[in-house]
């Protein structure tokens, strides 16, 4: 059965609000464990609070001078703040607002989820800006996002619309992870130049630990290096090992696989390809972690191209036949 | 009357199974499950949208976990009597776009037809397949005090609420399991499986495969949920205007990702006035342009048909007891509520003079609007009401004051009688499907008679009911028990034992 354009958009966007709220959700946790293993900085009253405020710019945002810099701060512009496109908040209301939309093309039991994770989402919220419920909230967020891929995987038709699902996840996956290569990864990179000079610092590990974690990839990581943790090969595994699906080399891969099911795709294939030479090019600037930061910038706006190559192809709606 | 009690208390034989499970089940556990119930409904996502409520658009429906039941060979009876009703109407509308044989006989007045605010000459003419022209119904049904069912109206345009039937019907299963394991209660559940057979069986002649779509005006549609529901439930596409195009060859298309793909069946619940901004309202942002093209060409079959509308018209409504026996040469078998036409003016002096005696309806308005009850309405509500009536009295008719029934309904953890009203939905094509039931909804407010959910009104499941028991076990609550010798201990000893079984299940269950 086809599907209809508008219907498509639907589907293609609700898997990359729920992407995003997934991964936001990641690395918000991550961090705080992180920060949990880290001694106390030394007591400034005056200096301003530092640890925070960086993580904000993984999601593309900017506190501003307005934003408090503080963990609450933080926390409530990347995950409570039901004001800020790109919240886990407003990601997930998003996602259930386009899938409620499309519920007659996806199984009853996906619908189900996502509106009991918004229900959830939207009584809470507020809440768990506190540490302690924190986890929870965000762990609930992470474990829905996986029990929805997990019914459409197991219960929904392999057709046009689980294709546009597919291509949303992953594009939304490939995207979230430059960022927390480029933000996470590049400044850790660069502090270790700025400090070490080949000297490891204190707690460097525990904090390729803290990227890692916020990507679900420790475990694999460890389990495929066999090796210590290191910080140019911690890079090249999130961004070039294929077989680790949340690299950004496997989301591509998986990007191919499903526009090779769907019709007159070339135009959107080209753009993946265009997308995979941009990556590949940031090789140099994984080994000696200058500019790495920009060089995920260049992958973001391959990947934006390819978003509009798929708008493009089969969102849009074509006067002719 | 009591729909579930007779006068002296007692259940009715229908509902005496119900009634035994609740006595056993105590206050306690009934509050209890009618909040599972509520917990259920915002889980599955059952909502009715409220135009005027901004953002918060979308609305748990609102539900009262008490069914409703009706006796078997009574609903036989009233099945009979809808397919019936519904098979003359349509032959009347088919005949009004057509000959109309029935005004050359002097039957139906002619001038009704030419002031009918649904009569639309854009249709004249046109023969939908097997001549039917109101495919889908949801005839309003009360109850007087004798137990009488009345047809109040018939919905032809876009009847809703099916979905709810439906829905009310799978929450109920999970709060009263008990019984549907040892009663045989008649499922709901083939609805849409007959709505597609219908809708396929309208396709232009020749397609064996026909695709259908079910016309949305969108999200923000009170009834949206129920239009995604059935498009859902029948594997149908659910569109709204822009989605479709009409192409040259005056054949319907869709937008799809492969581009352009065919429809050959339209299930509109938009309006007729919004369905084609070139023959109808011009600034029409929900339709399609050229769909009436289409349609008069054969290409795409629209249900209900454009025009069907001229049937569902309250001074219309008067007439129909004359077309079933005009069409059909039989008896009415379901009864039409007594109606004064203030278009004529002997009734409409009856009307002006015993306003306070009864209900006055403007024609054309559904949703509860606009109804006078007289004998609530203060006295300068029944003076603009007379004014109204005389500056347009073709608008207007009025019934007497029905004393709608009752159920018992949970209100605060208290089983109070609430009044009620049925919509049953039936089919009409090549033959006729009447659903098991229907909508039973509830005004939640005492004394009140308005039903709309748009208004306060909640819904029922509503079970048809054998009463022969279709299991001879040993029922798992003591209902054989006179209650008289239940003393309360044993029973709560009872309750705590099934509480604590339930609580189990639901920490199983990971919640």
């Amino acid at each position: 059965m086809a599907l209809l354009s508008r219907v498509a958009g639907r589907i293609y966007w609700a898997a990359r609000y729920i992407e995003r709220a997934e991964d936001t959700s990641r690395l918000v946790r991550a961090f705080g464990e992180l920060v949990d293993d880290l001694p106390e900085p030394p007591p400034d009253r005056d200096a301003a609070d530092t640890t925070w405020p960086p993580l904000a710019s993984v999601a593309g945002g900017d506190l501003g001078s307005e934003w408090p810099t503080d963990e609450h701060g933080v926390v409530r512009f990347l995950v409570t703040d039901r004001a800020r496109p790109g919240s886990v908040v407003t990601s997930v209301e998003r996602a259930r607002e386009n899938l409620r939309t499309t519920r007659e093309v996806l199984p009853r039991e996906a619908w189900q989820v996502l509106n009991d994770l918004w229900l959830f989402v939207d009584r809470e919220a507020d809440r768990a800006v506190e540490r302690r419920l924190r986890d929870r909230f965000l762990g609930r967020v992470v474990d829905e996002s996986r029990r929805l891929d997990g019914v459409l995987t197991s219960t929904m038709t392999r057709d046009a619309a689980y294709e546009m699902w597919r291509l949303g996840r992953y594009l939304e996956r490939a995207d979230m992870t430059t960022r927390v290569v480029g933000v996470r990864a590049a400044a850790l990179m660069a502090a270790s130049h700025v400090d070490g000079r080949g000297h490891r610092r204190d707690h460097d590990e525990v904090h390729w630990m803290g990227v890692l974690r916020s990507l679900s990839a420790l475990q694999m990581y460890q389990r495929a290096t066999r090796g210590p943790i290191e910080a140019s090969s911690v890079v090249r595994f999130l961004l070039y090992r294929a077989s680790f699906p949340r690299s950004v080399e496997g989301a591509l891969d998986e990007i191919e696989r499903s526009l090779a099911n769907l019709s007159r795709s070339d135009d959107v294939l080209a753009a993946v390809g265009d997308a995979r030479l941009v990556l590949r090019s940031t090789s140099p600037m994984v080994d000696d972690g200058e500019d790495l930061d920009g060089a995920m910038d260049r992958v973001q706006l391959a990947l934006a191209d390819v978003d509009r190559a798929l708008t493009e192809r089969f969102l849009r709606i074509d006067g002719a036949g | 009357m009591d729909e579930l009690l007779s006068p002296d208390g007692s259940p009715r034989p229908a509902a005496r199974e119900l009634w035994a499970l609740l006595d056993a089940l105590g206050p306690d556990e009934l509050r209890a499950r009618q909040r599972a119930t509520e917990a259920d409904i915002l889980t599955m996502g059952i909502t009715f949208t409220v135009y005027s409520d901004g953002m918060n658009i979308d609305r748990a429906w609102p539900f009262d976990v008490i069914p409703r039941i009706i006796a078997a060979d009574e609903w036989a009876r009233v099945e009979r009597g809808l397919a019936q009703r519904l098979v003359a109407i349509n032959r009347f509308i088919d005949d009004v776009y057509n000959e109309q044989q029935i005004v050359a006989d002097g039957v139906f007045p002619a001038e009704l037809l030419e002031e009918s605010a649904n009569f639309r000459p854009e249709c004249r003419g046109v023969t939908p397949r097997f001549g039917v022209w109101a495919h889908i119904s949801g005839s309003d049904l009360v109850r007087d005090d004798d137990g009488t069912f009345y047809v109040l109206e018939d919905n032809l345009r876009v009847p809703s609420g099916v979905s709810y039937v439906l829905e009310n019907r799978a929450v109920t299963k999970r709060a009263f399991p008990e019984i549907f394991a040892r009663q045989d209660i008649r499922p709901v559940d083939t609805y849409t499986d007959e709505l597609n057979r219908l809708l396929a069986s309208l396709a232009p002649e020749g397609v064996r495969d026909p695709t259908i779509a079910v016309l949305t005006p969108g999200i923000f549609n009170s009834a949206y949920f129920e239009h995604s529901f059935l498009a859902q439930r029948m594997g149908a596409e659910l569109v709204e205007g822009a989605d479709l195009v009409v192409g040259d060859d005056d054949c319907v298309y869709m937008h799809t990702i492969e581009g352009r793909e065919r429809v050959h069946v339209v299930y509109r619940r938009i309006d007729d006035l919004f369905l084609d901004p070139e023959v109808f309202r011009p600034d029409s942002m929900l339709g399609v342009p050229g769909l009436m093209r289409a349609w008069k060409a054969g290409n795409v079959a629209i249900a209900n048909a454009p025009g069907a509308g001229v049937a569902d018209d309250k001074c219309v409504y008067a007439w129909v007891p004359d077309i079933i026996r005009y069409y059909l040469g039989e008896e009415p078998a379901i009864a039409n509520v007594p109606t004064y036409r203030c278009m004529y003016d002997d009734e409409r002096n009856h009307v002006l003079e015993h306003l306070d005696e009864l209900v006055v309806k403007p024609a054309n308005e559904s949703g509860g609007y606009g109804i006078v009850i007289g004998d609530r309405a203060t006295e300068s509500e029944l003076a603009q009401c007379a004014t109204a009536i005389e500056a347009d009295p073709r608008n207007w008719v009025a019934q007497p004051i029905l004393n709608l029934s009752t159920a018992p309904t949970l209100i605060d953890g208290e089983l109070v009688p609430r009044h009620v009203d049925l919509r049953p939905f039936i089919l009409t094509g090549e033959r006729s499907y009447v659903t098991a039931g229907g909508l039973t909804r509830v005004a939640l407010r005492e004394g009140s008679l308005i039903v709309n959910s748009s208004q306060g009104g909640g819904s029922k499941d509503t079970w048809i009911v054998t009463d022969r028991p279709i299991w001879l076990t040993e029922p798992d609550i003591d209902i054989d028990t006179e209650p008289e010798t239940v003393t309360a201990s044993k029973r709560a000893t009872a309750w705590e034992q099934r509480q604590a079984g339930q609580q189990q299940v639901q920490q199983g269950d990971g919640r």
